[in-house]
């Protein structure tokens, strides 16, 4: 039983963590994010299989955590409101060459990102190229040229 | 972020992807928010409200003073701490301490030094014999290992002395 209750928990907590954490923390991969997922991953795997280290648990474990996300991919396509809470939506940072300023701020980002996005894209060279950026829901930014 | 809605930046856009903005409010809000909830939960680890620091670290003793415990308040299971137990008794004799309560039930005893002369077990808790020193003093020194979830309360108490009640809380 408590196998299971583990791998709920551990799921929930992630997941509520991601969400704080926002949709950019590991969508961009840096050398420096890449040591962090690693670490994360150690410190939940202490968590999830304790000191109990059989087959039986750990096939538990995963069981357990497939069938939650299987579950909640489900309900996402079932419910419009499930699925926004937990994927969020996309939300528009550049607006025909001008920066939404207040939007950046609150999604912590800056130009320079948007401008990374839009180079290695797009091949874009200045803010007036871009027709939209938008922020996706997996935390990527896509470019619309003008 | 209220007095700021009616900047154009918080209302919808329809093309080329439909927004939902007082949603995105919502969730940068939930995130500014859980930042704090974060540091606050960093800050309080520190302090120790997740065991060993100065929230957690308790040394407690009776009221004549000759039974004292120092024993962590917050444990998290499966992990181990310390805990000294010191009697005052007569000098160069043998010295009786009971651990009662729940104690047992939540920890399991890894290590117990010096090794008592003589140990019985006592209703739900146990009875230890120590052998005192020349001032009278006997000291326990024992590394608990947290395997319950939850408030365990137990007393440690000594023929002819008060008795110590303390509560330990063993996270999950």
């Amino acid at each position: 039983m408590d196998s299971v209750l583990r791998a709920a928990a551990m799921y929930l907590a992630l997941m509520v963590l991601f969400k704080i954490a926002g949709r950019r923390s590991l969508a961009e991969l840096t050398t420096f994010d890449f040591v962090l997922l690693m670490i994360l991953g150690e410190a939940t795997q202490q968590a999830l299989l304790g000191d109990d280290f059989s087959m039986t648990n750990s096939m538990l474990v995963i069981v357990t955590l497939i069938a939650i996300d299987v579950g909640l991919s489900l309900l996402k396509q079932r419910s419009q409101w499930v699925s926004q809470l937990i994927d969020g939506g996309p939300t528009i940072i550049v607006e025909n060459g001008k920066l939404l300023h207040k939007r950046l701020r609150h999604a912590r980002l800056i130009e320079a990102d948007v401008m990374e996005a839009a180079r290695s894209s797009q091949g874009i060279e200045t803010l007036d190229q871009i027709k939209f950026a938008i922020l996706e829901r997996n935390g990527k930014i896509s470019v619309i040229a003008m | 972020m209220n007095d700021e809605s009616g900047h154009t930046d918080y209302r919808n856009r329809d093309y080329p992807v439909r927004e939902d903005m007082a949603h995105q409010v919502k969730v940068w809000r939930f995130e500014r928010w859980g930042w704090y909830t974060l540091v606050l939960l960093v800050v309080l680890a520190l302090l120790g409200l997740f065991s060993r620091g100065p929230l957690s670290t308790r040394d407690v003793q009776g009221s004549d003073g000759k039974v004292r415990v120092q024993y962590e308040m917050f444990h998290r299971n499966g992990s181990t701490n310390p805990m000294q137990l010191s009697v005052i008794g007569t000098p160069d004799a043998m010295v009786e301490l009971e651990l009662s309560g729940a104690m047992l039930d939540g920890f399991s005893i890894e290590s117990l030094q010096p090794e008592p002369i003589r140990a019985v077990s006592a209703g739900q808790g146990m009875k230890l014999w120590v052998q005192t020193d020349a001032q009278g003093r006997a000291n326990l020194h024992l590394t608990l290992r947290g395997d319950g979830v939850g408030l365990f309360h137990s007393r440690i108490a000594s023929p002819g002395a008060t008795a110590v009640d303390f509560d330990q809380f063993i996270f999950p």
